[in-house]
């Protein structure tokens, strides 16, 4: 390739003659030598006669292997072609070029340089004019890799934001779009083109454009924000008018005078819908399990009910028997007086039996009442435990009571408070009935716990819980034969309703105590 | 011979048991009360029509578990059931093992006597019937082998030739065998002596 070179050296010579006259002789090439940038000069044919110190320290060679074709050795074998092209467009415009080439370093490493050609002719006074090339060179080796980096991060984030599920969004200060991801295809319907230029309110239903221009107009002129800029709750707008729910994050650039809003946009809509059908299903589960509340309710009632039918019956027939002898004895003339006595002694002992019998069933339905009450926990196991009586008879069970003095009342429903005992006390009395090697023994208790909460709690020597304790309160779980599962798990919704907590923990060396608690009346004086 | 009948009462609560048994004697009838079965148990039964009066929720032992327990033990006692709440399988299964009756409290004075009643005529009568195939056995038993062997045989159908040559004996023989027998047994008549072995067979034919 034929290549023509010019020296500058003149031109730069006649630049700095004014300097020179007024001042001492300055050669040229002293200068040279001193700066730090690389510079060699070379001739039409490529040839280089001269380079600076700077040259020869970087390459590592002296100036003779330079001069001639030495020199361009130096250049990386991939920059020549364009580096002596370059050149010869310098030449064709007469222009001085700029370009980047890598430069082989004495160690062996290219390093980058930005270099700059000036193309000049040479007259010397009895010579034919020459063309020279004054090549200067910086080494751009560190800005070139921070760039790459710089450009390598930028990449990165433009990945993350054109792959993102979700959408991310530019505005400026007048809330003009000035980037969108592809994801606002997906999501909004339009192309990110479409929506450069445009206003933000552009994916907003009507009712919020309004809001989002006057709140964002006093953003940008008191700073005063007018939504949460994280995970803020809105409504956005497809193309195709379809509104949905979206969550919007926010974040804003100020670089010198500019401010630069970037939005994340996520559609919602599973999510929402997902939600519904979660609080219609927690709903669905939360009316079956008062609707199974009351049917355990009215089944512990109709026990209840049986039990004291049981316990009426009684002293009836014995009055029935009773009166129906005397009259058998009267009818064939042979009722004695000693008999009579006795006989009508024992049928007045049986009705007032009767009678006490009703009056307690008729205290325990007077005092239920409608909503909670203070309470004093000691009289609802009293109650309580006057209904189990029979069951303990019955099954040969020995209660021990033992309840603590001057408890603080509780704010509560004496009936939800009378089920729970129930429940927990005929628990009880089932696992005791399996017992035959030792004295079937419960006892009931009451005291105050360290927090100060009043603790009820129904321990017994029966056969005790064992693995299955964990899971004896979960509903529909139960470990009888005919059981429902719901008890202890109505029992803790009910307990918990009323601020407390219900839990079981074995007894030694037999059986299981469950215990729960019920906080002080904070009424109360004491 | 047989004793006075007995009625047994078993209720755990103490005026029901005292105005059962007032209510019982009423009719005359001899009255005993026991608090639990364990206490009826002890009692040695009398030689006399017996029933009892049993309530079906009992300390500890259910009613219903007692009556199983007395039929393990081969001691035929009829029950009349008193209950506070009967449901019908509890009766179902008091009559199925054969309760004479299932009365829920409170019940008529008439309905519990009635009962009692028919449970003592039942028990007189399986007693009678017991005693009767009791009799039959001793008679049958001072028969000689070979008395027993042609009466057997008699009453199975066979004709007096028939039995002689199945035995290898004159039909003679086998004639006055029979009418010795007949003696022994109190027998007045041919079907009589028929109805006897068939009685004698049933038990034995029950037990097997």
């Amino acid at each position: 390739m034929p290549f023509l070179w010019l020296s500058v050296f003149k031109k730069m010579t006649s630049e700095t003659q004014g300097a020179r006259r007024s001042t001492e002789p300055l050669d040229l090439r002293d200068l040279i030598e001193t700066i730090p940038a690389l510079v060699l000069c070379a001739l039409a044919d490529g040839s280089a006669e001269f380079a600076n110190r700077a040259w020869q320290e970087y390459s590592g060679r002296p100036l003779q292997e330079l001069t001639g074709s030495g020199w361009q050795t130096t250049i990386h074998p991939d920059d020549i072609a364009n580096f002596f092209h370059e050149s010869t467009v310098a030449l064709v415009s007469g222009k001085s070029i700029e370009t980047e080439a890598r430069l082989r370093r004495a160690d062996g490493q290219y390093h980058w340089f930005s270099i700059r050609k000036t193309l000049a002719v040479s007259r010397s006074q009895n010579s034919e004019p020459s063309l020279r090339t004054l090549i200067a060179c910086e080494d751009i080796d560190e800005r070139k890799r921070e760039e790459a980096a710089r450009r390598f991060t930028e990449e990165k984030y433009r990945l993350v934001v054109e792959t993102a599920s979700d959408v991310v969004i530019s505005m400026d200060e007048s809330s003009t779009i000035q980037f969108a991801n592809p994801a606002t295809t997906r999501i909004f319907g339009y192309d990110p083109a479409e929506l450069i230029g445009k206003p933000l309110t552009i994916l907003m239903p009507e009712f919020l454009r309004k809001l989002h221009e006057a709140g964002f107009k006093r953003y940008i002129a008191t700073g005063q924000r007018h939504i949460n800029w994280q995970g803020t709750e809105l409504i956005g707008r497809r193309k195709n008018g379809q509104e949905f729910p979206v969550e919007v994050s926010f974040g804003e650039l100020t670089d010198n005078s500019h401010r630069l809003f970037t939005g994340f946009i996520r559609d919602i809509s599973e999510r929402k819908q997902a939600e519904e059908i979660r609080k219609q299903a927690q709903k669905a589960i939360q009316t079956t399990q008062a609707e199974l509340a009351r049917m355990s309710r009215l089944t512990t009632m109709g026990e209840l009910a049986a039990s004291i039918a049981h316990e009426v019956n009684q002293p009836l027939t014995a009055i029935n028997n009773n009166s129906n002898a005397c009259l058998r004895f009267l009818a064939n003339k042979n009722l004695k007086p000693d008999v009579l006595r006795r006989a009508l002694e024992e049928i007045v002992a049986d009705g007032t039996r009767a009678s006490a019998i009703i009056a307690r069933i008729r205290a325990f339905i007077k005092k239920a009442p409608a909503e909670k009450s203070r309470l004093d926990v000691n009289e609802v196991i009293g109650e309580v435990v006057a209904m189990m009586a029979h069951g303990f008879e019955e099954n040969r069970i020995v209660l021990q009571s033992e309840l603590a003095r001057a408890l603080p009342p509780v704010l509560g429903d004496r009936v939800q408070l009378q089920q729970v005992l129930l429940n927990l006390i005929m628990n009880g009395t089932e696992a005791l009935t399996a017992v035959t090697d030792r004295p079937r023994l419960l006892w009931v208790e009451s005291r105050i716990d360290d927090s100060g909460d009043v603790l009820i709690a129904v321990r017994d020597s029966g056969t005790g819980l064992g693995l299955e304790a964990d899971r004896i309160f979960t509903p529909f779980f139960t470990t009888k034969a005919k059981g429902m599962g719901m008890g202890l798990s109505i029992s803790r919704s009910l307990v918990e309703g009323h601020g407390g907590r219900l839990w079981v923990t074995g007894n030694s060396p037999h059986g299981a105590v469950f215990s729960f608690t019920l906080p002080a009346d904070a009424r109360s004086p004491s | 011979m047989t004793g006075t009948p007995v009625v047994f009462v078993v209720d755990d609560d103490p005026s029901v048991r005292s105005s059962l048994k007032f209510l019982i004697s009423s009719e005359g009838l001899q009255v005993e009360s026991f608090d639990s079965a364990d206490s009826f148990l002890r009692r040695k039964p009398p030689d006399a029509p017996t029933c009892l009066v049993l309530d079906v929720r009992l300390r500890g032992l259910s009613g219903l578990d007692f009556q199983r327990e007395l039929a393990a033990k081969n001691i035929r006692i009829p029950i009349v059931f008193i209950t506070g709440h009967g449901d019908i399988p509890m009766t179902v299964r008091a009559m199925k093992a054969g309760a004479i009756e299932f009365l829920t409290k409170p019940f008529r004075d008439q309905d519990l006597l009635d009962a009692v009643r028919i449970a003592l005529e039942r028990d007189r009568a399986r007693r009678e019937q017991e005693k009767e195939v009791a009799d039959l056995q001793q008679r049958f038993k001072s028969l000689t082998p070979r008395e027993q062997e042609v009466i057997s045989m008699v009453a199975s159908g066979m004709l007096n030739k028939q039995i002689a040559g199945q035995l290898g004996v004159a039909e003679n023989t086998v004639k006055v065998h029979r009418s010795r027998a007949m003696e022994k047994m109190h027998a007045q008549s041919f079907a009589e002596l028929v109805r006897m072995i068939e009685k004698l067979k049933s038990p034995s034919e029950k037990a097997s």
